[in-house]
């Protein structure tokens, strides 16, 4: 039974300063969601309200149709993995992960194997291991919470390359064998795109966009070519950036409209596509205007 | 933690709590051990010079105090956030500190028991006598009876010690920078009842026991009901300021 | 594995097509379940399950249910005559207009076309 995820008007103040403001927000039960953000757009606030680690300052956040907060049937089914793990710095590794069984549904065994996999020491204390180690040790405890909605916010970092691939591969394993909600809140975006179904954007504070990963993959393109050809094409589209180099132009734009692609190929233009990662730097440019 | 294999929701809070004592009295236990021969080893090295008047468990038994006063602030401000990353909520957290500060105060309180007693046979043993400082005089626990009911408050003076090092703990970790501030009013009303219960000058400065001049008077009933009072407060206060902690951001 | 231009799914219905089309997917053979294709190609299973239903709806694979995917009896003529259906406009079409930029005649390309057929026989 997977979680769905939802947040009703929501405002959260540290002290003077919305870190977000009224935020209206459903995600389905039994997706993988990818949440981008620039840094302090709201991404962690967000998710630190859907673990109810902290509480919102007016509105509602339900996961699973309740009320999240100090709910014990909920929580206990719902994980979010923070950047280097909410650990005692002095436990070992191995009684680390035994804290986990405070959580019903966690699974021990299955932790132990990947702690085998990913070559974690059980023994060392959490303060000794290397910060790609504990990232690792965090992402462990996420998978093997064997929650209904599960979070990962920037747990990748420290990670190297292959460990990262790993790590992706067995979050995809796991949520094929057990359908749950799973957020990923990353940087890397280009590298979990294609796990990903939908995807948020989170700036300022405010939800700017959350739409099936395929709608971002299809809304972008750039053109090149002749400067006054693909001026006269991108005319009335929406522009998110241009270069000019000596007669030749290229343009980004954010959304193509119907015959926009075949009127472009006829007057020479080359249409090139625009990663996500791209399009969301683009998205959440500060000196956008109309955003 | 080994008793949380296997557990239910609605017991976890008990076998948290259950498992949070057992883990404390692991973690300590040569420090406990230590303390324990130190208490009967100690007299035992100064008889060589000197007449044994004092009771060395006295002494042991205070410095269980804050002891106990540290294990609650300490564990509680580690446990805030690993427990609530874990998927606990505040409330079963703050029913598995009390289990936790229950099953500690009795488990050391009965062990300081059983120290004052083993004391008291070894003492009679060696024709020594079981004295307890007053601020400048020494008063001697003259019967096995006044031995076991000076022995007989620890728990109690456990529990509220716990107590108080819970909120202060929970503070700490609330008011980053700030919380630890609420010592200022936490520790004079503790030592005051715990100086007027015993009459003598508790560890720490003098000047924050003043209080207990007011209490001179007294009655002995008075004051432990006052010590139930103010060990209720402050357990009360520990689960006020921890029911809707916020968990503190990652530092970038 | 993917090129970036075209949406993931579109890449991968293309890929069975093509599996079809060279033979490596028989008609009435059961196609790879979603999970094995999200699990094969890294991806969303909700994509892979969006190639699937948009080669339903094409009538080049059918459900059966509890059973899994399998390839539409008549899956390779469907697929042949809609490849001829578009050749002139995929293939020509652009062959036309780049032929026009760089100057070619259009003769010159029939010329080549008869030499190579020519060359054939």
């Amino acid at each position: 039974m997977s979680f769905s995820a939802t947040l009703r008007d929501v405002t959260l103040k540290y002290r003077d300063t919305d870190a977000l403001a009224d935020v209206n927000l459903d995600l389905e039960a039994g997706k993988i969601y990818g949440l981008l953000g620039r840094n302090g757009a709201g991404k962690t606030s967000l998710l630190s309200l859907l673990a109810a680690f902290r509480k919102p300052t007016g509105g509602e956040v339900l996961v699973g149709g309740e009320p999240v907060w100090e709910n014990a049937g909920i929580v206990s089914r719902v994980a979010l993995i923070r950047e280097g793990g909410d650990f005692d710095d002095s436990d070992s590794v191995k009684s680390t992960i035994e804290t986990g069984q405070i959580r019903p549904a966690f699974d021990t065994a299955y932790a132990l194997k990947l702690a085998d996999r990913f070559e974690l020491p059980l023994k060392k204390k959490v303060r000794e291991l290397s910060r790609g180690k504990r990232s690792i040790l965090a992402a462990i405890c996420g998978l093997a919470a064997r929650a209904e909605l599960t979070m990962f916010d920037e747990v990748h970092l420290g990670m190297d390359a292959p460990t990262r691939d790993a790590f992706y591969k067995e979050l995809l394993a796991e949520y094929m064998d057990r359908p749950h909600t799973v957020i990923l809140s990353t940087h890397l975006i280009d590298e979990v795109a294609n796990y990903l179904e939908e995807v948020v954007i989170v700036d300022k504070g405010r939800i700017l966009r959350h739409e099936e990963v395929e709608v971002f993959q299809n809304m972008g393109a750039t053109l090149t070519g002749p400067a006054a050809a693909v001026d006269a094409i991108a005319a009335g589209l929406e522009v998110l950036a241009e270069q000019q180099l000596g007669g030749t132009k290229s343009a980004t734009v954010a959304a193509l409209e119907p015959g926009t692609r075949e009127r472009a190929a006829a007057a020479g233009l080359e249409i090139g596509p625009v990663g996500l990662q791209d399009l969301f730097i683009h998205l959440t440019e500060p000196n956008r205007n109309g955003a | 933690m080994s008793s949380l294999a296997n557990l239910s929701l609605p017991n976890r809070r008990f076998a948290l709590g259950l498992g949070l004592a057992g883990e404390g009295l692991k973690y300590f236990r040569y420090w406990i051990a230590a303390a324990v021969v130190l208490a009967f080893l100690g007299p035992l090295a100064l008889s060589l010079s000197t007449e044994i008047e004092l009771s060395t468990w006295f002494y042991t038994a205070n410095v269980g105090k804050w002891f106990t006063a540290f294990v609650a602030g300490g564990f509680l401000y580690a446990l805030v956030p690993n427990m609530i990353a874990a998927g606990l909520t505040r409330r079963e957290l703050s029913a598995a500190m009390g289990v936790f500060g229950l099953l500690w105060s009795i488990a050391i309180g009965v062990l300081v028991f059983a120290g004052l007693l083993v004391e008291r046979v070894f003492y009679d043993a060696m024709g020594w006598t079981q004295g307890i400082q007053l601020n400048d005089t020494i008063t001697t626990l003259g019967s096995w009876g006044e031995t076991a009911a000076f022995a007989a408050v620890y728990p109690l003076m456990y529990l509220a010690y716990f107590a108080a090092g819970a909120a202060i703990g929970a503070a700490a970790y609330r008011w980053e920078g700030s919380g630890w501030l609420l010592l200022v009013p936490v520790l004079p009303v503790v030592f005051s009842l715990d100086n007027a219960l015993y009459d003598t000058e508790p560890f720490g400065p003098g000047w924050m026991g003043f209080l207990g001049r007011f209490m001179d008077d007294w009655g002995r009933a008075a004051v432990l009901a006052a010590i139930v009072a103010v060990a209720l407060v402050l357990a009360v206060a520990a689960r006020r300021i921890l029911i809707d902690i916020p968990l503190r951001s990652k530092k970038a | 594995m993917f090129d970036d231009g075209t949406p993931i799914y579109r890449q991968i219905a293309d890929q069975i097509k093509a599996e079809i089309m060279n033979g490596s997917l028989e008609p009435g053979g059961k196609v790879m379940s979603t999970n094995q294709y999200a699990a094969f190609y890294q991806i969303n299973p909700a994509t892979a399950q969006k190639a699937f239903r948009e080669l339903v709806d094409e009538g080049v694979l059918y459900k059966q249910r509890g059973v899994g995917m399998f390839v539409a009896d008549d899956a390779r003529e469907r697929l042949a005559a809609d490849f001829r259906e578009r050749f002139f406009e995929r293939v020509l079409a652009p062959l036309v207009q780049e032929a026009r930029q760089a100057g070619i005649p259009l003769t010159a390309i029939i010329d080549y076309l008869q030499n190579q057929e020519g060359a054939r026989k």
